[in-house]
C-alpha cells in the first residue's frame, strides 16, 4: 500500500513544473560549481607545491649547520589544500594557509656575546587581506550552499502543498476513505519528496563529478567521504520536508502554509546562522592584538629581567667541557623564553578560536549551520579543518626539537646543553635524515567531526517527524 | 474611485494575517541586527581611537627626516550598520612610506575590521542584507493572489462590472499594498534608528540623516519593484498556486542565485594573474634599474664607512646620533649623495606606481566594474550598490581614503622638496638637533566623504530601479487590459 502512495506521489511530483524548474536550476548551479573548482583547484595545487618546495629548499640551506636549524626552525608549514574543496569552500579564503616555524625575530648584542632567540610556531596575529578580494561580496557556489539553501528552499516548495494542497482539492477525504493509515499516507508523501529531491540532488552530483573527473583524481576514501556528504545532505533535506508537511498540515489554505513555511527558511536558513552565533559570541572578546602585542613584549622583559638578575648577561657560554654554570643558565634562558612566548602565543590563540566554537555551538540550532560544518568535516575544509592542521603542525614542531636534540646527541664533540650555541653540536646534518612537515586529512577525524552534526540533523528530523505525524493523526478533514 | 478602490484594498490587506506577520519579522530582525551591529561598531571605534592614539604618538617621533614612516588610520563607519559593504573588509590601517604609493588593490595591509580574523568565518549581516531578502518576499507574498486571487473568487467580474478602469484597479491594488507594505518598513526603520542613537558613540549630522534619508528611499523603491514583478506575475497567472510558486522561483533566482552566480562567472572569466605578475616584473625592473643607479654612487654607509660615529636605521632611513669631530669634513659629501639618490627613487618610485596602476585597471578594477554592472541587472544587485552609496562603504568610498593617503604622501614629498630636506644634514642625522614635525600638516580623514559624490553614485543606482519599477507598472497594466477575465 505504501508504495502505491509512494509511486502515486512521485509520479505527481516528477510532472511538475516545480520539479523541472529544480532540476535546471540545481545543474546550472553544480555546472558554474564545476567550472569554479577546476580553475581553482589547479592554483591552489600550484601554489601549495610551490610553498612546499620554497620551504624545503630553505629546510635544506640551514641544514649545514645544527645550530642554524635550531635557530631558524623548519620554516613554513603549510596546509594541505583538500580535493574535496567543491563540497564546501569552508571559507578557506579567510584562514591562514601556513604557520610560520621561523626564526623568534628578536636578538641581542653586547660587546662580548651575540644571540639570537630560538624557533618557535608562531600563529599570524593579524593576516593579511588579499587585495584581490576588495569586490562586492559574494558567497562561493559549493555544494553546501547548493543543498543548505536552494535544495532546502525547494524542499518548501516541494512540500507546501502536500496536504494543505489535497485538504483544498478535496482528495485527501477520498484518499482516506480506502483502509489506508494516515502514518501510511504521511510517510508515502515524505519519501516521494525526498526521492524526487533526491534525484534532483542526484542528478547534479554525477552532472558535477563527470565535469570535475577529468581534474581531479579521486581516491576510494575521497568517494567515500562524497558518499558521506550525500547521505548528510539528505537528511538535511529530511528535516524541512518534514517541516513542510507539518505546516502543510496545519494550515488548511496552501498560500498561508508556504507563507508561514518561507518566514520560518528565512529566519532559520539565512538569518540565524549568520546572525545567532555572531552576536552571543561578541559577549566574549578574546585580548584584543595590541593587547597582546604589549604581553608579549612585557613577558620577555620580565623573563630577561629575572635571567639579568640571575648574571646572564655577565658571563658568556663557552664550550668549556664539562658545561659551566654560564652555559646552562643561558641554555635554561633561551629555553624558558620560547616556552613562555609560544605558550602565551597558543593561549591567545585558543581565545580567539574559542569564540568561533561558542558562536558555532550557538549556530547549531539552525539546521543550515548543522549541516555546513558537517560537510565541511567531510569535505576537509573550514575552521575544524583548521584547527586539526594547526595541531599537526604543533606534533611536527615537537617531532622537529626531538630530532634536533637527537641529533647533537648523536654528536661526540657536543656538550648536549640544548639550545644554546655553545652547548650544541655546530655540524651540519644530512638533509634526509630531517623529518618533513607533511600535512593530511585523516579519514577518522573527518567522520568523527561529521558525527555530532548528523546525530543532531537526524534529531530535528525525528522531532519534526513526529510532530508532522501527530498533527496529521488529529486533523480534522 | 480611486481612493475608495485603495480603501478597500487597504482593508483587505490589513486583515490577512500577513500584515501582523510582516510587522513583528521587520520588526524583531530590524531590532537584533541593529542591537549587535551597533555593539560591534563601538567595538571597532574603540579600537580604531586606540590605534589613533598610539600612531598619533609614534609618528612624527622620528629624529630624522629619512625616519619617517607613518601609521594612518581609516575610521570605522557608522552608517555601515545599513550596509556593511567593504568596510570591515577593506585596509583600515595604511603605512605610508616614501618608497611606496599604497593602493586599495595592495595585498599587504590589514584590516582590524574584526579584531580576531577569524570572525570572517561567521557570516554577518546588516539591515540592507535583512531587508533585502525579507522585504522581497514580502511582497511577493502580498501580490502573488493580487489578481489571480480575486480570478480565482470570480471577483474580479464583479468588480469590473462596475465603471472602473482596468488600468485604475491595477493601480489601486498597487497603491494599497505599497502602504501596508511601507508600514512595516518605516516602523523598524525608525525603531532601528533610535536603537543607535542611543549609543554614546553614534551621532548622525543632516547629511547622514540625508544617506539614512536615500537609503530609506531606495528600500521603499526595491520593495515595489518586487511588488510590481509579483504583480505581474498574478496577472499572467490563472491560478493562485500557479502565481505562488512562479514568484517563489523567481524571487530565488533574483535574490540569490542570479548575484551569486554572476558574481562568480565575472570572478571566473576575468583573468588578472597573468597583467598583475607581469606588472610585478615591470616593477621590480624599474627597481633593479634604481639599484644599479644607486651602486654607482658612493654609499657613505657602506664600508669603509665616511662617519665615524653611532647611528642605526635600515636601508631607507639613517639616524646619525653621533659623529665624531674628524669626520665633519665628509659631511657635504653625504648630503650630495642624499641629494642626488632620493629624487631618483621617487622617481623610480613615481614609475613602478604608474606601472601598477595601469595593471589594476586593466585587472580588478576592470573585474568589479564588471561585478557591478552584472549585479545590476537584478533589483536585489540595484538595492544593494545604491544603499552601499549611499553609506559611504563601496568600493569608490573605499578607494576614497587611499586617495587621501597617497594626496598626503604627496603634502610629505612637497614638505622634503620645500625644506631642501634631501640635501639638508637632518636627513640623515640628528645629532645636531632632531627634526621639528610642526610645520607639517596632519592627516585627517572622516568616515563619511562628500555626500553629493556618494549620493550622485547612489542615484545613479536608484534612477535604474525607479526605471525598472516604472516598466514593470506599465507592462502589468497593459497586460491586464488587455486580459480575458
Amino acid at each position: 500500500m505504501l508504495w502505491h502512495i509512494v509511486g502515486r506521489e512521485l509520479f505527481q511530483q516528477l510532472n511538475s513544473l516545480r520539479f523541472l524548474f529544480a532540476l535546471l536550476l540545481i545543474i546550472f548551479l553544480m555546472i558554474l560549481n564545476a567550472i569554479g573548482h577546476i580553475k581553482q583547484y589547479k592554483t591552489r595545487q600550484i601554489e601549495y607545491r610551490q610553498q612546499v618546495s620554497t620551504a624545503l629548499e630553505r629546510l635544506e640551506k640551514n641544514s649545514d649547520n645544527l645550530y642554524n636549524l635550531v635557530m631558524r626552525g623548519p620554516g613554513g608549514l603549510n596546509k594541505q589544500p583538500s580535493k574535496l574543496a567543491f563540497c564546501a569552500q569552508g571559507s578557506e579564503d579567510y584562514l591562514p594557509t601556513s604557520v610560520l616555524g621561523w626564526s623568534a625575530g628578536w636578538s641581542r648584542s653586547s660587546p662580548t656575546y651575540k644571540v639570537s632567540g630560538l624557533w618557535r610556531l608562531m600563529y599570524d596575529v593579524s593576516p593579511p587581506i588579499t587585495g584581490t578580494d576588495i569586490f562586492p561580496t559574494f558567497l562561493k557556489i559549493d555544494w553546501i550552499l547548493i543543498v543548505s539553501i536552494v535544495l532546502s528552499f525547494l524542499a518548501l516548495v516541494f512540500a507546501f502543498d502536500a496536504i494543505s494542497g489535497e485538504v483544498e482539492r478535496g482528495t485527501l477525504r477520498l484518499t482516506l476513505s480506502n483502509a489506508v493509515a494516515r502514518g501510511t499516507v504521511l510517510v508515502g508523501k515524505f519519501l516521494s519528496i525526498l526521492m524526487s529531491l533526491g534525484v534532483v540532488l542526484l542528478i547534479g552530483i554525477l552532472m558535477n563529478l563527470l565535469l570535475l573527473s577529468g581534474t581531479l583524481q579521486l581516491n576510494g576514501q575521497e568517494w567515500g567521504r562524497i558518499v558521506g556528504v550525500s547521505v548528510v545532505s539528505l537528511i538535511y533535506l529530511s528535516v524541512f520536508i518534514a517541516l513542510g508537511l507539518f505546516v502543510s498540515s496545519l494550515a488548511n489554505r496552501s498560500a498561508t502554509s508556504l507563507v508561514i513555511l518561507l518566514l520560518l527558511w528565512v529566519i532559520w536558513v539565512l538569518l540565524i546562522p549568520a546572525t545567532f552565533g555572531t552576536i552571543l559570541s561578541g559577549l566574549n572578546q578574546p585580548l584584543s592584538t595590541q593587547d597582546y602585542k604589549a604581553q608579549r613584549s612585557s613577558q620577555r622583559k620580565e623573563i630577561t629581567e629575572r635571567y639579568e638578575a640571575r648574571g646572564v648577561y655577565e658571563h658568556v657560554p663557552t664550550r668549556v667541557r664539562p658545561p659551566t654554570d654560564a652555559t646552562v643558565l643561558w641554555a635554561e634562558f633561551l629555553n624558558e623564553e620560547r616556552r613562555a612566548d609560544f605558550r602565551l602565543n597558543k593561549e591567545f590563540l585558543a581565545a580567539r578560536t574559542h569564540q568561533i566554537q561558542v558562536a558555532r555551538e550557538f549556530n547549531r540550532i539552525s539546521p543550515t549551520a548543522i549541516v555546513q560544518y558537517a560537510v565541511e568535516s567531510l569535505a576537509g575544509t573550514g575552521f575544524q579543518r583548521h584547527l586539526d592542521f594547526l595541531k599537526n603542525a604543533e606534533r611536527y614542531a615537537d617531532a622537529f626539537n626531538d630530532f634536533l636534540i637527537a641529533a647533537d646527541r648523536a654528536d661526540p664533540d657536543s656538550l648536549h646543553v640544548p639550545f644554546v650555541r655553545e652547548g650544541m653540536s655546530d655540524k651540519p646534518v644530512s638533509f634526509e635524515s630531517i623529518p618533513k612537515f607533511q600535512d593530511s586529512v585523516r579519514l577518522g577525524d573527518a567522520f568523527k567531526g561529521a558525527l555530532l552534526d548528523v546525530m543532531l540533523l537526524l534529531l530535528f528530523f525525528v522531532v519534526l517527524f513526529a510532530t508532522a505525524h501527530v498533527s496529521f493523526q488529529r486533523k480534522e478533514i | 474611485m480611486l481612493w475608495t478602490l485603495i480603501q478597500r484594498e487597504i482593508l483587505a490587506n490589513l486583515m490577512t494575517f500577513r500584515f501582523p506577520i510582516a510587522v513583528i519579522a521587520c520588526v524583531i530582525l530590524g531590532l537584533t541586527i541593529t542591537a549587535a551591529l551597533t555593539d560591534n561598531y563601538e567595538r571597532r571605534l574603540a579600537s580604531y581611537n586606540e590605534a589613533f592614539q598610539t600612531h598619533q604618538e609614534k609618528n612624527f617621533s622620528a629624529k630624522t627626516y629619512s625616519g619617517l614612516t607613518l601609521q594612518l588610520d581609516r575610521p570605522p563607519n557608522p552608517l555601515s550598520l545599513f550596509n556593511q559593504g567593504l568596510d570591515k573588509r577593506a585596509a583600515n590601517s595604511v603605512r605610508l612610506r616614501r618608497d611606496k604609493v599604497p593602493s586599495v588593490w595592495e595585498d599587504n595591509y590589514f584590516s582590524t575590521g574584526f579584531d580576531n580574523p577569524f570572525r570572517h568565518l561567521l557570516a554577518s549581516v546588516d539591515i540592507v542584507t535583512v531587508f533585502q531578502i525579507l522585504l522581497s518576499l514580502l511582497a511577493l507574498v502580498f501580490a502573488y493572489d493580487a489578481i489571480a486571487g480575486e480570478r480565482e473568487n470570480g471577483t474580479l467580474h464583479l468588480m469590473l462590472a462596475n465603471p472602473v478602469g482596468r488600468g485604475l484597479i491595477v493601480l489601486s491594488k498597487y497603491l494599497s499594498a505599497m502602504i501596508c507594505l511601507m508600514l512595516p518598513v518605516l516602523i523598524s526603520f525608525l525603531l532601528a534608528l533610535m536603537l543607535q542613537l542611543q549609543s554614546p558613540v553614534i551621532d548622525y549630522s543632516t547629511a547622514d540623516f540625508l544617506r539614512i534619508g536615500g537609503i530609506l528611499l531606495t528600500t521603499i523603491v526595491y520593495l515595489s519593484a518586487f511588488y510590481l514583478i509579483g504583480l505581474l506575475i498574478s496577472c499572467i497567472s490563472r491560478r493562485t498556486a500557479t502565481s505562488l510558486i512562479s514568484s517563489m522561483f523567481i524571487w530565488v533566482v533574483l535574490t540569490f542565485i542570479y548575484p551569486n552566480a554572476s558574481l562568480f562567472m565575472v570572478n571566473h572569466f576575468i583573468e588578472t594573474e597573468e597583467k598583475i605578475e607581469q606588472a610585478d616584473r615591470e616593477t621590480s625592473q624599474i627597481m633593479e634599474g634604481f639599484q644599479r643607479e644607486k651602486a654607482k654612487l658612493r654609499d657613505p654607509f657602506a664600508p669603509p664607512f665616511l662617519l665615524k660615529g653611532h647611528w642605526s636605521g635600515g636601508s631607507i632611513s639613517k639616524d646619525v646620533t653621533h659623529i665624531e669631530a674628524a669626520s665633519e669634513l665628509e659631511i657635504p659629501t653625504v648630503k650630495a649623495y642624499y641629494q642626488e639618490l632620493e629624487p631618483q627613487r621617487l622617481r623610480a618610485v613615481e614609475a613602478a606606481w604608474v606601472v601598477r596602476k595601469q595593471a589594476y585597471s586593466e585587472t580588478f578594477v576592470h573585474r568589479s566594474t564588471a561585478a557591478r554592472n552584472a549585479l545590476r541587472l537584478s533589483p536585489a544587485g540595484l538595492y544593494y550598490l545604491a544603499t552601499a552609496a549611499y553609506a559611504g562603504t563601496d568600493l569608490a568610498a573605499m578607494e576614497a581614503f587611499f586617495k587621501a593617503v597617497r594626496q598626503y604622501r604627496q603634502t610629505i614629498l612637497d614638505y622634503f622638496y620645500d625644506k631642501k630636506a634631501f640635501s639638508s644634514r637632518q636627513w640623515f642625522a640628528s645629532d645636531k638637533g632632531a627634526v621639528r614635525w610642526d610645520d607639517l600638516s596632519r592627516f585627517s580623514y572622516q568616515a563619511l566623504g562628500d555626500l553629493t559624490e556618494d549620493s550622485s553614485r547612489a542615484s545613479g543606482e536608484l534612477l535604474r530601479l525607479l526605471l525598472l519599477n516604472l516598466v514593470l507598472l506599465i507592462v502589468t497594466i497593459v497586460v491586464f487590459s488587455r486580459q480575458e477575465v
